[in-house]
């Protein structure tokens, strides 16, 4: 599972949701993509789910790229805590996408494959997404 | 080639700064700004559904009329809104009949490479100095039954006449590369699988639930803070 070999710092503050996605909102790599059209927190574990279900539906044909990376920390006070005694402990690693953000890129397949390998990819994510083909396609 | 121009009437726009470029959008109409050969810049509005229509298109030439004048010119930036098909802004560039211009041009791959292998296109788009009034609407490179490990680099695709290549001739275009055999992938789901605490079977979950826990305490340990503030 994707999580950062060394941070700065271990717990940070948690990171903004507003606004719309600023940068990698185009298919860079392959020819097919899957865009947020939600913020969202994404985990590590939510990540590699959806990266299984897709290689899992293409079998052996394509190729999967992955544009998020979770870099963010959340943390979590144990159960039964009382309040207090500083931060709880880092829990989750998270990317913190942005409606507009391709996060993840296929190419190799067809596009049914491709459709149907995203549409049971998007069932692991935790905010509304949909399928992007490359420019001339979807816009 | 993008010999069929599109023409789109312009109006000249007076009024600027993000309430006009709004009010402009409501009207179904795009803010765009034409510049180029060393004349001042010009503020135009264009109407909105052409424009979107023109630009599907990559690199279309674009006759733009502007006070009864006509003028070619080509987009050199398209601002779209990230989430709604909406394009907020063009900056059009103006270009003379049969004057080169530098322009991107995507790499298209056709036919079927060889038995169990993967095609990837690690290029794609390609640079390229071509006449503004044929531009070509892509690079075809043919991967017809070619074996695993062949790789086709910038060089070897080949150019529509007139056009000369703008990146290094051993950037690579297009790799193939052998399939992952099904033992190989089955391994390696299986084990992001268990690391990652996803079982199908019930017995098997429960099983799994004591290793998953173990694992966690590894895989999930927070990164090393580092001391170097």
């Amino acid at each position: 599972m994707l999580i950062p070999r060394r941070v700065k710092h271990r717990k940070q503050h948690h990171p903004g949701r507003s606004g719309a996605a600023k940068g990698g909102t185009t298919i860079a790599f392959g020819d097919y993509g899957m865009q947020a059209l939600e913020p969202a927190y994404v985990t590590n574990r939510q990540i590699e789910s959806a990266r299984i279900a897709m290689t899992r539906y293409m079998k052996r044909g394509g190729k999967v790229w992955i544009n998020i990376y979770p870099d963010r920390p959340l943390t979590k006070k144990p159960a039964e805590t009382r309040m207090g005694s500083g931060k709880g402990s880092p829990e989750w690693w998270v990317a913190n996408v942005k409606p507009g953000r391709v996060m993840f890129e296929i190419s190799g397949v067809s596009e049914e494959v491709a459709r149907e390998a995203m549409r049971l990819a998007m069932h692991k994510l935790p905010m509304k997404c949909r399928f992007v083909a490359r420019e001339g396609g979807d816009f | 080639m993008s010999e069929d121009r599109t023409h789109l009437t312009a109006e000249r726009r007076s009024e600027f700064g993000k309430g006009a470029a709004r009010r402009i959008r409501r009207a179904s109409k795009i803010p765009a700004v034409m510049y180029g050969h060393g004349s001042e810049p010009v503020h135009i509005t264009l109407p909105g559904h052409e424009t979107m229509l023109a630009l599907k298109n990559v690199n279309a030439l674009l006759t733009i009329t502007l006070d009864g004048e006509e003028q070619l010119a080509l987009a050199k930036d398209v601002q779209r809104d990230p989430i709604k098909p909406v394009i907020e802004h063009v900056d059009l560039v103006i270009v003379k009949k049969g004057e080169k211009v530098t322009v991107d041009v995507p790499v298209h791959v056709e036919g079927e490479a060889g038995p169990e292998t993967v095609v990837t296109v690690d290029s794609q788009t390609l640079q390229l100095e071509v006449e503004a009034t044929n531009i070509p609407e892509s690079l075809v490179v043919s991967v017809e039954g070619l074996e695993a490990g062949t790789q086709i680099v910038a060089g070897q695709v080949e150019l529509p006449a007139g056009a000369a290549l703008l990146v290094d001739e051993d950037t690579l275009v297009v790799n193939i590369t052998q399939q992952i055999s099904e033992e190989a992938l089955e391994a390696e789901l299986a084990e992001a699988e268990a690391e990652a605490g996803i079982e199908k079977d019930e017995t098997d979950e429960e099983a799994a639930e004591g290793d998953e826990a173990a694992a966690e305490g590894e895989s999930e340990a927070p990164a090393e803070e580092s001391d170097s503030e």
